[in-house]
């Protein structure tokens, strides 16, 4: 339907995420096999629907009527493709299927609070021997920086999740800085550190899925500090390459913690999408917002 | 094009049912030549064996100058004892330049009247030249510095200096004899803050008289430390220009990616025209260069990523236990399987493009991976039949593609590769008289 598609800022981050995938493959030399996207995304979208089959008769009692996800469980897969790399198309569906579990298993409050590709990326560096992750695949070309904010610039405005980029961004930035001027080291060294396609793309992309983290602002704020902290220190003190999606795993569960101590209403893609709508007139009133 | 698949099909089928061929064929073609560092003039070469944190590293020596003024400061994670520096074989680090190095790779169209027949090849495969070994210069210079070790292993003279200051640590180097060059106190400190000791090395003349040797042997380090990581920018001191660095990484696992910089496949499996047999050199010179500006000088290259058990074709044999264990590989166990994967990254450094230090990663990543360039000599007997026909037809075609294939990799005049290939001289067919080809002049 033309008049729905595109409303859910989901939609936007999926053409998105499918783009830079492209344009990775073609443009970047990636060693990401079709067969292995293929099986991501059959995964993703089959332990989604297998879940929310299966989930409501395990968790009594039933409140929401049922219905499938797909944009979710798509971005998840887009996520993995983008990021993980693995010798053999098991560590794959490890990674997919564990990613799509952690949003039905890993809860606290009815809210999931772990990023779901973060999460199937980690359990696929820990539990396997043949995954990795490639922060230099993006090199460091100026466009694909503005490419990436320009997008993610789209996206966050939708959903209204900036502060936890600029955050983020913002103390890492900072951090780096301070060292680099300590250790004495010209600036164009800090430049090439930061100019790094995959640390932006987590930054915008990752760190900011409105579902899984803090719903208030001041929370969000707290917390992605302290994920540039801990990348910072995994980084530089433990020269861990893959830090960023160690810092968020690691600290995913203060998301409970900061949601307990800064009360704020939870975030909805409904609600946005329904909002949108509503600025174009393609939904004349609003009786509830389907706040699950 | 479906000439060019039947031949190919035949020749595999002639080679299962000959058999396998003697130890010159190699599965897909005969290697012919290959790219190795004694291309580049200012080429380092360094081979660092890892596995976990344990790491030995092999800097090689091609100092071609007085051998008193030869001084090499290398930045290091950790103190390093007697027992942990040795001096390599020079013919170890040529062994796997060779091994690894880009190659050429030859075909021979069969006739295409009869194409049942397979022709035999008289090219013997020429040994493999000596690749000389490079070196990594770097020099520096110290106060505040404490000498955490002195000893000396074979020529070299080595000290291990840990400093609180850089300008300290100039002053210190340059009391010592060590002639650095000025703007070297700046570079110093991150390496000082960082926590980093520094290896320097003089040669000792009276040991290296008495080795006899022309040239220095390289140097190597064994090392426990999280840092996966080759300095680089000490090197730039004194450099203006680019330099060229090979890398051979050797893991248990799989490739060695960078992490803080994209590296690209150098381009591959191209059919190229065969005058480049006889001037391979200036050609892999010339695509490197166009590759390398191509990517806007920002990447490093991978040019070989394999297993060390085999190759093919071989630009040289694989390196034996024993060699493996030269260089550096110190998890190879006797009666076990073995695993050792190479990664070669030739990078291209100047300051402004590569402003930090290369960090690695091991990955489990067993994509094999190799520079090479493929010849196809077309047929030139005579061909009385319409396959033949067929056969000259596509020839020009596939000539014309090969130079085009040539002049987009290496930058080259498309009219110059032109002039150089023999495309299809008319021969037995219909249109073009035979006897054109006796008085080529009279028409």
């Amino acid at each position: 339907m033309p008049s729905t598609l595109f409303r859910d800022a989901r939609d936007y981050q999926i053409a998105f995420l499918a783009t830079f995938l492209l344009l990775g493959i073609s443009n970047r030399d990636w060693s990401l096999r079709p067969v292995f996207m293929v099986v991501v995304v059959a995964t993703c979208l089959g332990v989604q629907l297998a879940a929310t089959l299966i989930h409501p008769l395990l968790t009594t009692p039933v409140t929401a009527p049922l219905s499938i996800n797909v944009r979710s469980p798509l971005i998840t897969a887009l996520s993995l493709c983008l990021l993980l790399r693995a010798d053999h198309a098991s560590t794959f569906i490890l990674a997919g299927t564990l990613a799509i579990l952690s949003k039905f298993w890993l809860r606290s409050a009815d809210k999931h609070f772990c990023n779901p590709a973060n999460f199937g990326i980690i359990a696929a560096l820990l539990l396997t021997n043949d995954a990795w992750v490639s922060p230099g695949q993006w090199g460091e070309d100026g466009w694909y920086v503005l490419l990436f904010a320009g997008t993610g610039g789209l996206v966050l405005q939708r959903v209204g999740r900036w502060d936890t980029t600029a955050a983020f961004l913002g103390a890492y930035v900072l951090l780096e800085a301070g060292r680099n001027l300590w250790l004495g080291w010209e600036w164009d060294v800090l430049g090439h550190r930061l100019m790094s396609g995959s640390l932006l793309l987590f930054a915008l992309f990752m760190i900011t899925d409105p579902r899984s983290i803090p719903n208030a602002r001041l929370g969000r704020i707290v917390w992605a500090i302290a994920i540039a902290l801990l990348t910072f220190i995994l980084r530089n003190h433990f020269f861990l390459s893959t830090a960023v999606f160690w810092a968020l795993f690691a600290l995913a569960p203060l998301t409970v913690l900061m949601d307990s101590l800064w009360v704020a209403p939870r975030f909805s893609w409904q609600a946005i999408a329904q909002r949108a709508m509503r600025r174009s007139g393609l939904m004349p009133s609003l009786t509830s917002e389907p706040l699950r | 094009m479906n000439l060019l698949r039947r031949l190919l099909s035949v020749l595999l089928m002639a080679g299962l049912i000959l058999g396998m061929p003697a130890s010159a064929w190699a599965f897909c073609g005969f290697y012919v030549a290959k790219a190795d560092t004694s291309l580049y003039n200012q080429a380092s070469q360094v081979a660092i064996a890892r596995n976990g944190n344990r790491t030995v590293m092999t800097m090689a020596n091609d100092f071609r100058g007085d051998v008193k003024d030869f001084a090499i400061v290398v930045p290091v994670p950790v103190v390093l004892r007697p027992e942990q520096v040795n001096v390599g074989k020079p013919e170890i680090l040529a062994h796997l330049d060779a091994f690894s190095a880009p190659r050429l790779v030859e075909y021979f169209d069969e006739n295409p009247c009869e194409s049942r027949r397979i022709f035999s090849n008289e090219l013997a495969m020429p040994a493999p030249t000596a690749a000389r070994d490079e070196a990594d210069r770097r020099r520096g210079g110290a106060l505040g510095v404490t000498v955490e070790a002195r000893f000396s292993v074979g020529e070299y003279d080595i000290e291990i200096l840990s400093a609180r200051e850089s300008d300290g640590l100039e002053t210190w180097l340059r009391q010592n004899g060590y002639r650095i060059p000025p703007g070297a106190s700046p570079l110093l400190q991150p390496y000082i803050r960082q926590g980093l000791k520094f290896f320097v090395a003089k040669v000792n003349l009276q040991e290296f008289s008495r080795s006899g040797s022309q040239f220095l042997r390289p140097l190597m380090m064994a090392y426990e430390s999280p840092r996966f990581m080759l300095p680089i920018r000490l090197g730039m001191i004194n450099a203006r220009t680019e330099q060229d660095l090979i890398v051979y990484l050797l893991t248990p696992r799989g490739r060695v990616e960078l992490t803080n910089y994209r590296a690209v496949n150098i381009p591959s499996d191209a059919e190229i025209p065969v005058f480049v047999k006889n001037e391979f050199p200036d050609f892999y010179r010339s695509l490197f260069q166009t590759a390398y500006q191509r990517e806007n000088k920002k990447v490093a290259f991978l040019e070989y990523a394999w297993d060390m058990g085999n190759c093919d074709p071989c630009a040289a044999e694989p390196l034996t236990p024993e060699e493996l264990r030269q260089a550096g590989v110190f998890w190879l166990t006797p009666n076990e399987p073995n695993r050792v994967f190479i990664t070669r990254l030739h990078v291209r450094y100047a300051r402004n493009t590569f402003p930090e230090d290369l960090m690695f990663q091991e990955t489990s990543n067993q994509q094999l991976f190799q520079g090479r360039y493929i010849l196809r000599h077309p047929y030139t007997g005579e061909m009385n039949c319409p396959a033949g026909r067929q056969y000259q037809q596509a020839l020009s075609q596939r000539l014309e593609r090969e130079a085009q294939t040539l002049a987009n990799l290496t930058g080259w005049s498309l009219q110059d590769i032109r002039r150089k290939i023999s495309f299809p001289k008319p021969g037995t067919t219909p249109s073009m008289p035979w006897w054109r080809t006796l008085w080529p002049d009279r028409h």
